[in-house]
């Protein structure tokens, strides 16, 4: 992985776009579609994922909207995809195995790669590299997010 | 809306039960940013069962037995584990703004728990508050809590208990065997209470209500003011009700599979089985605190001498659920009894114990 910063333990990926408020990061692929994920931020908060269960390939989903809903727990939710798009692939590991998202959420957690159909426009609201470090760092101070544990 | 602002209450007093639970969905799907913090009390006018956002029904409802005894079965947005509901149950839903809710989720519980805690106080019950989610009496629990994002509220829900039906729901639960159904009944039996159980009379409702309320007040410090739903709330509770009573999202594949039965946050039922060299070994198990409770042990291998099992078992019994200390129990025991089990040796003791430890500590 390249550059990585660090915000109270949570890794933050600095060549990837992040909505910080919805903890969900975009990745932006080489065949125009982009891999969209949650954060590291996003599985500490959630605690061990039990149960994550992904949208369908083909659906189209407007910015905001979920393309799936963990369950941790105590507390169930969306992820909301930062970019509208259509889902070209989902990863499925993500059902099979839900604590992926807990153990590698840039990596093999990813949730699905979309074919965005704003990017241009989208990607202004997104940040990334150092100004993405800062966001979070203001935000876990705003929120005094707890620091970061990791499962192995 | 403002964070300090009134509070508007909904008292939907009896309703039918979908509504009941379609109600607090409604209010959080058409939440806008001028909604403001609703709190929802309400009961069930029939009783029902209800499962967690990702289980999968026909794995944790005996539906025959509530198709037979007309109890409905729905799903809903929350998480946890299926549940029987009905209307000695007042529940508290509380769909707030989501920079309104305390950060943590742990510490929203906590806050949920508070006025309904006081209440409880009010009629001489001392409950306090367990964590993550319960609400304990002297070790038993009166109540647990669950929340969610739905669409763009957080939503925190829990209930006043009256009373409950712990032989109903020993019966709704899909249980492998009845000596498991028995183990969950009395588990229900001796690790939940109510008000009914601690005062030896259910208390006026009404009452019950009005202190809560008040205590819900000092709790938020904010103003509770009575309303009523807004039309474009009614129109989305009209459409959620349709979509619950719905057989696709009953029956909507979930995926998460519970092999053992929460009692309360430190009681677990959990039954397990291990084919080893000498046989099958079954272990119906109550834990609590990860030491074991009570246990039963069948299956079709040689115990020999055979009125030994019994005393096997009732020497479990106190047990941490730790390797190491039932490995020294279970030789223990071997040991001062001269037991001989061909083909099954400690080890397989400890790989079924190991399975249930896996079972509980994955829910926990």
């Amino acid at each position: 992985m390249s550059d990585v910063g660090i915000v109270r333990g949570c890794k933050i990926p600095k060549d990837l776009y992040y909505s910080v408020d919805d903890h969900t990061w975009v990745r932006v692929n080489d065949d125009g579609t982009v891999t969209v994920g949650m954060t590291d931020v996003a599985q500490n908060l959630a605690g061990p994922v039990l149960h994550a269960k992904v949208k369908k390939v083909g659906l189209t989903r407007a910015k905001g909207k979920p393309i799936g809903t963990v369950e941790s727990a105590k507390w169930v939710g969306p992820i909301k995809t930062p970019v509208s798009g259509e889902i070209v692939e989902v990863n499925e590991k993500v059902t099979e195995d839900p604590q992926i998202l807990n153990r590698d959420p840039y990596g093999e957690g990813w949730v699905v790669k979309m074919k965005p159909t704003n990017w241009d426009e989208e990607v202004k609201e997104l940040v990334t590299g150092e100004e993405a470090i800062q966001k979070y760092l203001e935000k876990v101070e705003r929120e005094d997010i707890k620091a970061c544990e990791h499962i192995e | 809306m403002s964070k300090h602002g009134p509070v508007r209450l909904i008292d939907a007093g009896t309703i039918p039960y979908l509504q009941s639970q379609t109600i607090y969905h409604a209010i959080a799907y058409a939440m806008t940013p001028e909604t403001p913090d609703t709190a929802i009390l309400v009961s069930p006018d029939t009783p029902y069962v209800c499962v967690g956002f990702h289980q999968e029904v026909e794995r944790e409802v005996d539906l025959d037995y509530c198709q037979a005894h007309n109890i409905p079965v729905t799903r809903r947005e929350v998480g946890g584990g299926a549940v029987l509901l009905d209307d000695n149950q007042i529940f508290t839903q509380w769909v707030f703004q989501p920079d309104h809710v305390p950060l943590k989720v742990v510490d929203r519980f906590a806050w949920h728990a508070a006025p309904i805690m006081a209440t409880y106080k009010d009629f001489g019950v001392e409950a306090s508050f367990r964590p993550i989610n319960d609400i304990h009496v002297h070790g038993k629990k009166i109540g647990g809590m669950g929340a969610a994002l739905i669409g763009n509220a957080e939503v925190v829900v829990s209930s006043l208990m009256l009373d409950f039906d712990t032989h109903t729901m020993a019966k709704v639960l899909k249980v492998p065997n009845e000596k498991f159904r028995d183990k969950v009944f009395q588990g229900l039996e001796n690790y939940m209470t109510t008000l009914k159980k601690e005062l030896g009379h259910v208390p006026d409702r009404t009452e019950v209500k009005q202190r809560y309320i008040r205590h819900m007040e000092e709790t938020l410090q904010r103003p509770v003011e009575e309303g009523s739903l807004t039309p474009h709330e009614q129109t989305v509770l009209t459409e959620l009700t349709e979509r619950f009573s719905q057989k696709d999202w009953l029956f909507k594949k979930g995926g998460l599979v519970r092999d053992a039965v929460k009692i309360h946050g430190g009681v677990w039922i959990g039954e397990t089985a291990l084919k080893a060299p000498g046989g099958l070994i079954r272990i119906t198990l109550r834990i609590r605190e990860n030491t074991i409770d009570d246990l039963v042990i069948s299956g079709d291998f040689t115990f020999y001498p055979q009125d030994q099992l019994a005393a096997f078992e009732q020497y479990l019994k106190g047990t941490s659920m730790d390797p190491a200390a039932l490995k020294q129990a279970i030789e223990a025991f071997y040991a001062a009894n001269a037991v001989q089990t061909p083909g099954i040796e400690t080890e397989h003791w400890l790989e079924v114990f190991g399975q249930l430890r896996e079972a509980v500590a994955k829910h926990s």
